[in-house]
């Protein structure tokens, strides 16, 4: 029966002008249809990251001056994706000796672990020095942001006393260090 | 939409005219998604889509000097974004708008099975036999979710003109999706 | 996926099934947002390293990516564009206890991406020592502002650690850096900025041959 139109109130069901309650009873059925041909709407959200290198790229290209290493556009595109692409890492990279230390009389053992070794508490033992307990270790790290705890006898996780700290999300604190 | 990101916009508008042309891409950042899936609807294909969006952003960026209301960027950018979406249907045309309908449907996910998943694909297929016009009010209204007022202010145009053209589209639709099943 | 292999093979050995998993969603996720990865799977390690219940760990991932979002708008919003460096630090601020706000009046500052990443940092650092947000936010900014180098801004953690040592609050401390700095920057020369607008990220690298 093709070539039939809607009923003008099924139109306005469908604008959400009225409600199917609204419809008169012999036309509640060609109303749920209508009603059934809309619900195939598909409203999924669409992401486009990379429309915005692309953009800023194209951009680049109508730089007035000429920059000597933009030979070609080739090139340009390269350069473009290095600003929007890569994440930034510092530059230049600078790395700064730290100095770890715990005093726990105490402990038969001690380590560090945190975001600069995978939180592994075998990897990084600290030497203990004398009988007063005084624990220590030195390590060479980047330059950014750190979290760290000791690690005393395998089991306790104990954050440095003498550092800022933070909540882990686990019910304990991690020592921050930021360089 | 909120007036603290619209006067951002005007100061972001103005620092690009004044040179600071990396600062578009905060307006690009801002609102590449949220046409993102008006372009997809109109043009039936996400690839076309981004074409279109990226398009879309460099002609708006090339002509940012006669954008009348800085503060207002959105609506300017919007009605470009849409001579570029009606322009690539006008130029494919003659192209099989059935494989670009079944890409869009495969971008869905598991919600409701293979059963919706087929009634989504009808139904865009279906809609790109509309004209862009009436498939244009129908995704504004239906899957954009604007009012009836907040299109016609949009577009600069009358209710009653809108109306017609959706109610023309509710019947092509019915057509269409009847003769498939 | 060049992504999910990355995410994949730094979790390999370090956690369950079910969390690698869910880091290898949230990150896919979260990288084509172009948010950092980084933060979410230190978590999903560090939580499996110190034993604790894979839901639980679950929950601390979840937050994390959650974080990251909310450092990533306020820094939009406070105009800055994507930088996966300066999310992460502004998600560290957030764990520390500052607020989308606070993040974004850093960004408004003007600091461009490295300043303020080391900003937030700080910022983060700070609150972590017990000064609270108002007082945090005011030095850091004041510093941002006035175009202190790097290594001032590093150095302000320590300062307010010795000035608490001395007897002040943490509050105290920091309004007192706050006001030393705001002065120090009226009366000293003009800091060189060196030109350009502040959000202008690094003029790309030469090709490499």
């Amino acid at each position: 029966m093709s070539g039939h139109e809607l009923h003008p109130l099924v139109k306005q069901l469908l604008d959400g002008d009225i409600t199917l309650a609204d419809l008169p009873a012999e036309l509640r059925a060609e109303g749920e249809a209508a009603l059934r041909l809309l619900a195939g709407v598909d409203r999924t959200d669409v992401s486009m990251p990379a429309v915005t290198w692309r953009v800023m790229a194209k951009l680049e290209g109508r730089r007035r001056r000429f920059l000597p290493w933009l030979l070609a556009p080739a090139l340009a595109i390269a350069a473009a994706l290095v600003i929007w692409l890569v994440p930034r890492t510092p530059a230049p990279a600078s790395l700064v000796t730290v100095r770890f230390v715990l005093v726990a009389p105490d402990a038969k053992q001690v380590s560090l672990a945190g975001t600069f070794n995978q939180w592994d508490p075998q990897a990084t033992p600290l030497v203990r020095a004398g009988a007063a307990g005084v624990w220590t270790a030195t390590l060479t790290l980047p330059a950014g942001q750190h979290q760290y705890a000791f690690v005393v006898d395998g089991a306790r996780w104990v954050p440095d006393p003498g550092a800022p700290a933070i909540d882990d999300g686990f019910g304990r604190r991690n020592s921050v260090l930021t360089l | 939409m909120r007036s603290e990101s619209q006067s951002a916009d005007g100061e972001i508008v103005r620092a690009v005219l004044a040179g600071d042309r990396e600062r578009y891409a905060q307006l690009v950042e801002r609102y590449r998604d949220r046409y993102a899936r008006y372009a997809t609807r109109m043009l039936g294909s996400v690839d076309a889509a981004e074409d279109a969006v990226q398009d879309a952003f460099v002609r708006a960026y090339d002509q940012l000097a006669q954008c009348k209301e800085p503060d207002k960027f959105v609506g300017w950018f919007f009605l470009i974004l849409r001579n570029r979406c009606f322009a690539e249907r006008r130029r494919n045309r003659n192209s099989a708008s059935l494989d670009a309908a079944n890409e869009v449907a495969a971008a869905d996910r598991a919600d409701g099975g293979a059963e919706n998943a087929e009634s989504r694909r009808a139904l865009q297929r279906a809609l790109l036999e509309l004209t862009p016009d009436q498939r244009e009010v129908f995704v504004l209204k239906h899957v954009e979710g604007l009012s009836y007022g907040e299109i016609a202010e949009r577009l600069s145009t009358s209710i009653a003109s809108l109306k017609m053209r959706m109610h023309r589209a509710y019947d092509k639709l019915r057509e269409r999706l009847r003769d498939h099943t | 996926m060049q992504q999910g292999t990355g995410i994949a093979q730094r979790l390999a050995g370090r956690v369950p099934p079910q969390i690698a998993s869910l880091v290898q969603e949230l990150g896919t996720a979260a990288s084509a947002r172009g948010l950092p990865i980084d933060p979410l799977i230190d978590k999903a390690i560090e939580g499996s390293a110190k034993g604790v219940a894979p839901e639980r760990v679950a929950s601390a991932v979840r937050l994390v990516a959650m974080q990251l979002d909310t450092a990533a708008t306020a820094l939009r919003d406070g105009g800055l564009v994507a930088d996966t460096l300066a999310i992460a630090a502004g998600e560290f601020a957030i764990t520390a206890g500052l607020s989308g706000s606070d993040i974004k009046a850093l960004a408004r500052t003007g600091a461009n991406a490295v300043a303020l990443t080391v900003g937030l940092r700080v910022a983060g650092t700070l609150a972590a020592l017990g000064v609270p947000p108002a007082e945090d936010i005011g030095l850091v900014s004041v510093a941002l502002r006035s175009g202190e180098p790097v290594s001032a801004l590093l150095s302000l953690p320590a300062n307010v650690q010795s000035a608490i040592a001395k007897g002040a609050t943490p509050a105290q401390a920091a309004a007192g850096l706050a006001r030393a700095a705001a002065a120090q920057a009226a009366h000293g020369p003009p800091p060189d900025r060196g030109g350009g607008h502040p959000h202008l990220p690094h003029p790309p690298t030469p090709p490499h041959p």
